[in-house]
């Protein structure tokens, strides 16, 4: 017996279905065959005439066909004035239609950010926000109390997008009746245990303070060029993008993208800093044993890494 | 038979669009298209550092983040001055051409293909050819497709991180500089998705597609091999033409390309344009890009009004709806070109390039769905030599990033190709922040609604004529649109200053 799943765009781009569309053995086709999963409704996938997929709504919500999973794409939009009327569906509020499968649904997931917490969305004027999170508060669009069927809160998969590994490997887990854990901002704990930064090939420059100032030098993005991924949980390290690289690999600044405050305030490519030392410093470092600890590994830096003689 | 009017809402866009069209006696006589979603993306831009345009801007789409990025990148080089080294520029017209080649194939076969297996076609004779290939999740193509533009995406994650949303075009340059040997490992990718490229979709290599050079090629072509007649590309030019969608989907015969693939070294190609140069085709007469030529139109757009057109950099965004007001059906606004409007995409790009397929193809029927979309597939085979060309090209040990410190106060444009069209951000920095951000998207162009001077956007035109079979199903509308291959997440203007939302009544459905 297979589950169902409906695959809701809200105020989003997309970014997280073609992140699950990257994900490789199995590639989605064959993940959805091999769980066997009915996919009742995509935006970008189905073939449903649009009067079919009404029925297929309204099936939904008489409670006639049953919906085991919910995935939602992108922040839910309020405005204007809390009517919704900014993203609309059939001349309807999308929102109301949120609503209506959510209370339907087995499991509700939040696929990427803007569904988790808001994201980029909720810094407008829009009045986006997350399914049950707005940024780093509970509630959300659908209110602190909510279950599903299955008496869990939303699963938020944060991350702008999600890692499609991420995606693929948690419904895996809920349809082979896996348990998840899951932490204070309702992520799972198996998927977003480890910080970004572990598993950086930068590390080395970190570990040494060998910093980079300036795009396409070689060094530790953290003191100088905004990096967030000691202060940042996620995968992407561990399982790489694509199967082939992370943005800290490739030189690229970690933005916090599964954080529920992305984006931050402050400027990207930059650190907040005092006299060269971040102010927010990696997880749970006690601030002064981590500047004794960076000084004396300055001094102890190897000069190969100081030459930036290596091809990292 | 009299008139109806019907909503084509459409499933399969990125994004939400909606097309009203009015038929009578079985024509569409009238259309509307509307953009029903509001995101106010480039308000959240205004106060934020001056490079957070990078970041923040890609996040607009997901499936052409890099095109984005790059006109960010582009925008600010523009306003500081700075000319990436030629090593950048080569790294970065071929990141750019990867996320378009995934495109253009997804769009292709994931959503365009699609529409073949409408009910309507069922008794016909390739239904069950269409079926066996183009049927979603199932199809033996769509497995294809899936796998292998997932597999020439890692190209964009081994130079730039991640795919999609990494920020590793800047100002300049690159973020970093690749290694040695993941430029051999992008060469590799590349050669095997071209390989796959000329054997699955062309059914030929490509330097047999680029001696088709007129409609009667085109013929021999199809006929000239089996493996022609029975690739992907040449099974959809076999539906095309049996479901007469060479007929259907005109518009107003201009076409506007930004170009944007410069040649790397910039001294020894004075001159040349490079690849799919910039250029606005009216009447049969290329004029040279001016960006100070293009303007936005708001008569029939959810904002307040203000008279004719402006230019992105002195445009305003105040939404203004309501009911009972009549006229206004779009969050997008209209923009136009010399006031007028103007086509986008892969066919306007070959038409601004002079391809003589694609200038007889119009020739002899006038822009068309079928060449709209034979445009978007075969560009590919254009894109591809120019790719390997380039990653062959790049050196490793050159520089990839020139500095130029911070950025300073000024306004600049990016202007290029993204996948379905001209793309063009406008930007303004004051104190190192960001005091506006305009963007003008592909879609806008090409699903604009009417201007002030009523004037249809071109999807809007290119409808109208189409005959409509049945209202209930009007699959020849959906081609016609699909062929445009329209992106309403596209959509993000924004929120004016000060406005109070509250008090705003709108009506979506008119």
């Amino acid at each position: 017996m297979g589950s169902s799943l409906y695959w809701l765009q809200c105020g989003g781009c997309s970014g997280d279905t073609w992140s699950l569309f990257g994900s490789e053995t199995p590639d989605v086709v064959e993940l959805l065959e091999l769980l066997e999963i009915e996919v009742l409704w995509h935006p970008s996938l189905s073939v449903a005439s649009p009067v079919e997929h009404r029925r297929i709504l309204q099936r939904i919500v008489d409670g006639e066909l049953e919906l085991d999973l919910l995935c939602v794409e992108g922040a839910i939009i309020r405005g204007p004035g809390g009517t919704g009327m900014f993203d609309t569906f059939h001349g309807h509020p999308k929102k109301d239609l949120v609503s209506k499968l959510a209370n339907r649904a087995g499991t509700v997931l939040a696929m990427g950010t803007c569904a988790s917490f808001g994201g980029v969305p909720a810094t407008g004027e829009i009045e986006a926000t997350g399914l049950q999170f707005h940024r780093k508060v509970t509630g959300g669009f659908l209110g602190e109390n909510f279950r599903s069927r299955s008496g869990l809160p939303v699963i938020n998969l944060p991350g702008c997008p999600c890692h499609g590994e991420v995606m693929s490997g948690v419904l895996t887990a809920l349809v082979t009746g896996g348990q998840l854990v899951l932490t204070a901002n309702n992520v799972p704990e198996q998927w977003y245990g480890m910080l970004v930064h572990q598993g950086c090939v930068r590390n080395e420059y970190h570990e040494f303070r060998v910093e980079e100032h300036d795009f396409g030098e070689k060094g530790c993005l953290f003191f100088h060029m905004g990096c967030q991924a000691p202060m940042t949980y996620g995968v992407c390290n561990k399982v790489l993008w694509n199967r082939r690289n992370s943005k800290t690999s490739a030189g690229v600044p970690c933005l916090g993208c599964t954080r529920p405050d992305f984006p931050r305030e402050h400027p990207f490519f930059k650190s907040e800093s005092i006299a060269g030392v971040p102010l927010k410093l990696p997880i749970g470092v006690d601030r002064a044993h981590y500047l004794a600890y960076k000084g004396l590994a300055a001094a102890a830096a190897p000069q190969r890494l100081l030459r930036r003689e290596t091809r990292v | 038979m009299g008139k109806v009017r019907i909503t084509v809402p459409m499933n399969r866009v990125e994004g939400d669009l909606e097309v009203r069209v009015e038929i009578a006696d079985g024509v569409a006589v009238d259309a509307w298209c509307s953009g029903t979603m509001y995101r106010g993306f480039e308000r959240i831009l205004e106060g934020r550092g001056a490079l957070d345009g990078l970041v923040l801007t890609p996040r607009i789409c997901g499936i052409c983040g890099i095109s984005h990025l790059r006109a960010a990148a582009t925008a600010l080089e523009n306003l500081a001055g700075i000319t990436p080294p030629p090593d950048a520029t080569r790294i970065r017209n071929l990141t750019v051409m990867t996320e378009h080649v995934q495109s253009d194939i997804r769009q292709s076969f994931l959503m365009f293909a699609v529409d073949f297996l409408n009910p309507v076609y069922e008794a016909t004779p390739l239904y069950g050819e269409a079926l066996a290939r183009f049927q979603p999740f199932k199809g033996e193509t769509v497995r294809q497709v899936i796998r292998e533009t997932k597999k020439i995406l890692e190209i964009i994650a081994i130079l730039g991180g991640q795919w999609p949303h990494s920020p590793f075009i800047v100002p300049g340059g690159l973020a970093s500089q690749p290694t040695g040997e993941s430029l051999l490992r992008c060469r590799l990718i590349l050669e095997q998705f071209r390989r796959w490229y000329e054997r699955r979709i062309l059914g030929c290599e490509l330097e047999r597609w680029l001696e088709i050079l007129d409609s009667d090629d085109l013929d021999g072509w199809l006929e000239e091999r089996e493996e022609h007649w029975k690739s992907d590309l040449g099974l959809l030019l076999r539906l095309a033409r049996q479901h007469g969608l060479d007929r259907i989907g005109g518009g107003h015969d201009s076409f506007l390309s930004y170009g944007g693939f410069p040649e790397p070294d910039q001294e020894k190609s004075k001159g040349k344009n490079g690849l799919f140069p910039a250029g606005f085709l009216l009447d049969n007469e290329v004029h040279a890009l001016d960006e100070k030529r293009v303007t936005e139109h708001v008569a029939y757009s959810w904002y307040v009004d203000y008279k004719g057109g402006k230019h992105p950099g002195d445009g305003e965004t105040q939404p203004y709806a309501t009911g009972a007001e009549g006229d206004k059906y779009s969050w997008a606004k209209a923009p136009r070109y010399d006031g007028r409007p103007a086509e986008t995409g892969p066919l306007a790009s070959m038409m601004v390039a002079g391809n003589p397929l694609f200038q007889d193809l119009v020739r002899q029927n006038g822009p068309n769905a079928m060449a709209r979309q034979l445009a978007r597939l075969v560009r590919p085979a254009y894109f591809l030599p120019a790719m390997q060309r380039w990653l062959a090209g790049v050196s490793g040990d050159e520089e990839f990033y020139r500095s130029n410190g911070e950025i300073h106060d000024g306004t600049g444009c990016g202007l290029g190709e993204a996948a379905r069209g001209g793309l063009g951000h406008w930007v303004t920095i004051e104190r190192g922040r960001i005091k506006k951000y305009q963007i003008v998207t592909p879609t806008a162009w090409n699903a604009s609604p009417r201007d002030s001077d009523g004037t249809r956007g071109p999807m809007e035109e290119s409808l109208v004529g189409t005959p409509v079979r049945d209202p209930e199903n009007p699959v020849e509308l959906s081609h016609v649109v699909r062929s445009f291959d329209p992106c309403l997440v596209c959509t993000v203007h924004a929120v004016g200053r000060g406005k109070k939302l509250g008090r705003l009544r709108l009506s979506m459905t008119k």
